[in-house]
């Protein structure tokens, strides 16, 4: 996820970012040419070409297997979704499947009869049974075959050994068919309202499965793969391009202006950047290094995006009493952090429920808030007898991580309270965290990014059992919450728990297992030309087949 | 000569046997689950699955039987985190790239190194000498990602003369990282050869050459550059190494697909068979790099030969 982490080593990031400085320096910061001027008329180019900057080289192309931003990216634009999500309102819309009735646990899938294959084979229902099982099999080895386990049998299907049993018997016992060609039927264990949300997330794409048959793990190469989405996949040189071009065979390609998007896959966001001030590329997808960010927000061309996301420090409950962690969360300023570090117009976190989240305003931010509260934060610890006076603060060493965590230390020194910084790289940090947390870690810092638009999907984070839960904290009372919400239908009804829920985490009477500090922004740089009809949704996707060139 | 090669050829069997067994122990040493990229936990039964697929179940020393079985059959494994990818594949795509930009800087190091020290040497303590050496002095002390930087901000986007900021595809996308990659053995050239020339112009035979009557430029060309290249040959094979395999922070910057990258990234994501199999090609570019400056050194010094046999 591309905001959390990046595999820049952080003193390479360093020192690249210091050069970065003494080049701005050199230079005055001026901007190339090609990208100044005004949005234009709205009056189409000829030339329907766009370069961007993709930030990474996408792991896996196989919907299964992807776990990352770019190759979610590429596949939503590859591929044919049951529905997408609407950018403002995030409800789901129709898009391969016409429509869909929901009946308590079963859901029904109608899909359109004019989807079809690259290779002339049709899109049916049959196409999703086999995609769907094929990533929850335990031979795959899917990592986002969790996000199946809403199926009935999903998770026992994922279990099985097929070292020791036969797994067919409970293959067939996975809630997923196709009672006829167009029709699509899945049980749920539990009725689940936001399932036809989740099924927007790249894992629910269908493969075709003659494609995978004959050419087994090497299907996603160009020339192998077999797509159905607005877009194919002309040229995927490993490291340095991915290209896409329209394919005039998708059932909507009348509505599809684009032709053609030369991508460059450039993971360096200093190298993004020169490179859009350079021409090179019309939308930086990439980012923008937070030293960079002061020049270049000032321009038109940078775009700022809400991301359902939260950037937050865990405590470790066992360790920290709680009258010490909320004294923590409010000595933190929110504010001086996004302003002063990392820059990228991020929103202060009051609550770990990212802003955006549907239900957002049934949620009760005014507790905590932007700014530091030293005052409450000092009455607060003089009435905690047993604070811990010494602090372990565990960090990654990505880019920005230790800069934030060094202001929360100089506000948590003003509480009386030493904070010795541990920065660790990402796999070992991961290790230390658990959960179990190892019993050195007294606070970290992490994120969370939203699969789907239900506040389930961060809620549940913080429940007993959570493989997420990296503070020891275990309320059954706030189980029994998410338990409730769980089994509420109704949207308005159980958005009231979660907004119970988020109260009972921080709330006046929270709990503080967790500071909210900020929720996530996407930062791009586009060219006027593309500025108004390239759009990033709060899952950080974008659909360029709504994109069109207009001139200048 | 041959019964030396063939026998330092044999001697690479074991150790290589010795880089894979230290790097298979090693990676497991650190903490860390290649399966797990983001901040979210991986379930129980997709660890499972993950462990059971990539073999990571088997006890370590059936996993490194088997691997020793692939690398011998030229088999390096599947990437645990590239899925569609093997090991054989990334090799195949990406050294070349790193092998193509490590040799074009070599050459602009050659090039541009050589004349340079040779400058100096001749104009010693005077302002060629000293302009010279401001250049070889700032290519040795400047980190290359400060000089890669700056020659993308000059060229590719302030003065703009044609060539692109990053990538690796036409002729003039090679030319910056070549030079920023190469500029650190030019300086190193540059420095070399104006030591060892300056010695060799007090050789004996120098000025015997000089006394003779030889026109400055046969003394200089004949017989001061040829012995003084004799070092620069030995220093050339370990560098020429060293540029080939560290070039992460150059490819970083120029968005460039080499090979680099996937050495460092590869450790920092446990991708165990990648590290792996990245360590073993270093391994064997390592040893026949040495190789191979032992025999030209053989035939330079054919004193280093006799005490070998």
């Amino acid at each position: 996820m591309r905001s959390m982490r990046t595999r820049t080593p952080f003193a390479l990031a360093l020192l690249v970012a210091v050069a970065a400085l003494v080049a701005a320096g050199c230079g005055g910061g001026s901007s190339s040419d090609n990208n100044t001027g005004s949005a234009g008329s709205g009056k189409l180019a000829a030339d329907q070409t766009i370069t961007l900057a993709w930030g990474a080289e996408p792991p896996s192309l196989d919907p299964g297997l992807a776990t990352d931003t770019t190759s979610s990216n590429v596949l939503l634009n590859i591929m044919d979704p049951l529905v997408k999500l609407d950018p403002k309102t995030l409800k789901p819309v129709p898009n391969l499947a016409e429509s869909w009735d929901v009946n308590g646990a079963n859901v029904t899938f109608h899909l359109r009869h004019d989807g079809k294959w690259t290779n002339g084979q049709p899109v049916t229902a049959n196409d999703f049974v086999y995609s769907w099982l094929r990533t929850i099999s335990p031979e795959l080895g899917a990592d986002y075959a969790y996000q199946f386990f809403g199926i009935k049998g999903a998770s026992d299907y994922n279990s099985c050994d097929p070292k020791k049993s036969d797994c067919n018997a409970l293959k067939a016992k996975v809630g997923i068919s196709a009672p006829d060609k167009y029709t699509l039927k899945v049980q749920l264990v539990s009725p689940q309202p936001w399932f036809i949300q989740q099924v927007a997330h790249h894992s629910f794409l269908a493969v075709n499965r003659s494609a995978v048959e004959k050419w087994g793990e090497k299907w996603t190469q160009p020339g192998h793969i077999v797509t159905n989405g607005p877009f194919k996949l002309a040229v995927w040189k490993h490291d340095a391009e991915i290209d896409l071009a329209k394919w005039n065979g998708w059932r909507d390609a009348k509505d599809v202006k684009l032709t053609r998007v030369d991508g460059k896959i450039i993971t360096d966001g200093t190298t993004a950047v020169q490179a859009f001030s350079a021409g090179e590329v019309d939308v930086n997808t990439t980012g923008i290094p937070p030293a960079d960010l002061p020049r270049l927000k000032t321009e038109d061309t940078y775009q700022n995006y809400p991301a359902l996301g939260t950037y937050y420090y865990g405590l470790n409950v066992k360790n920290v009493p709680l009258g010490e962690r909320k004294a923590l969360a409010f000595a933190i300023d929110r504010k001086e952090i996004i302003d002063n570090i990392a820059q990228a117009d991020q929103v202060p976190a009051t609550g770990f429920s990212p802003k955006g989240i549907p239900g957002f305003s049934t949620i009760d931010n005014t507790y905590l808030e932007p700014t530091a509260d030293m005052a409450k934060a000092k009455e607060l610890l003089a009435k905690t007898p047993n604070a811990k006076k010494h602090i372990n603060l565990f960090v990654n060493d990505a880019p920005g991580h230790k800069e934030i965590a060094i202001a929360i230390q100089a506000a948590w020194k003003k509480l009386g309270i030493d904070v010795t910084l541990k920065q660790m790289e990402w796999a070992q940090f991961l290790e230390f965290l658990g959960p179990p947390p190892n019993k050195s870690v007294d606070a970290y810092r992490l994120g969370w990014i939203g699969d789907y638009v239900d506040d389930i999907n961060f809620l549940e984070l913080w429940t007993c059992k959570s493989g997420n839960n990296n503070t020891n904290y275990c309320n059954p009372k706030y189980d029994a919450l998410i338990a409730k919400a769980r089994a509420t239908k109704d949207n308005g009804e159980r958005q009231k728990v979660y907004a119970q829920a988020e109260d009972m985490l921080t709330g006046p009477n929270g709990d503080f297992p967790i500071i909210p500090i900020y929720w996530y922004t996407y930062v791009t740089q586009e060219a006027p030309s593309v500025k108004d009809s390239f759009n990033i949704n709060l899952l950080d996707q974008f659909d360029l087949s709504k994109v069109k060139v207009v001139n200048g | 000569m041959t019964k030396f090669v063939i026998r330092r050829l044999l001697w690479t069997i074991p150790v290589l046997l010795l880089v894979i067994l230290f790097t298979f122990l090693m990676m497991r040493q650190i903490k860390g689950n290649p399966f797990r990229k983001t901040e979210r936990a991986v379930p129980a039964s997709i660890q499972a699955n993950l462990n059971r697929k990539f073999h990571l179940d088997d006890p370590w020393y059936v996993q490194y039987a088997d691997y020793v079985k692939g690398v011998f059959t030229l088999d390096l494994g599947p990437s645990l985190v590239l899925r569609n990818q093997s090991v054989n594949d990334i090799v195949r795509s990406h050294f070349p790239v790193s092998l193509e930009l490590g040799a074009y800087a070599f050459l602009f190091a050659i090039v541009v190194g050589i004349p340079l020290g040779m400058i100096a040497a001749l104009r010693a303590n005077k302002p060629a000498d000293y302009g010279a050496m401001l250049i070889a002095n700032v290519g040795f002390a400047v980190p290359s990602f400060l000089v890669a930087t700056l020659l993308i901000y000059y060229f590719a986007v302030k003065w703009d003369v044609g060539v692109p900021t990053s990538g690796w595809d036409t002729w003039q996308s090679k030319i910056l990282p070549s030079i920023a990659l190469g500029f650190f053995p030019m300086a190193y050239f540059a420095r070399l050869v104006r030591g060892t020339m300056l010695e060799t112009l007090q050789q004996d035979y120098v000025r015997t050459a000089k006394a003779k009557g030889l026109r400055p430029q046969r003394v200089v060309g004949l017989h001061v550059l040829r012995n003084s290249l004799i070092p620069v040959v030995t220093a050339a094979g370990p560098l020429l190494g060293a540029v080939i395999t560290g070039s992460f922070i150059i490819e970083t910057i120029f968005a460039i697909p080499g090979i680099g990258r996937y050495y460092v990234n590869s450790v920092s994501a446990r991708d165990y068979s990648v590290t792996m199999g990245l360590t073993i090609l270093y391994a064997v570019i390592v040893i026949f790099g040495n190789l191979v400056v032992d025999i030209l050194y053989g035939f330079l010094d054919p004193r280093t030969r006799e005490a070998r046999t």
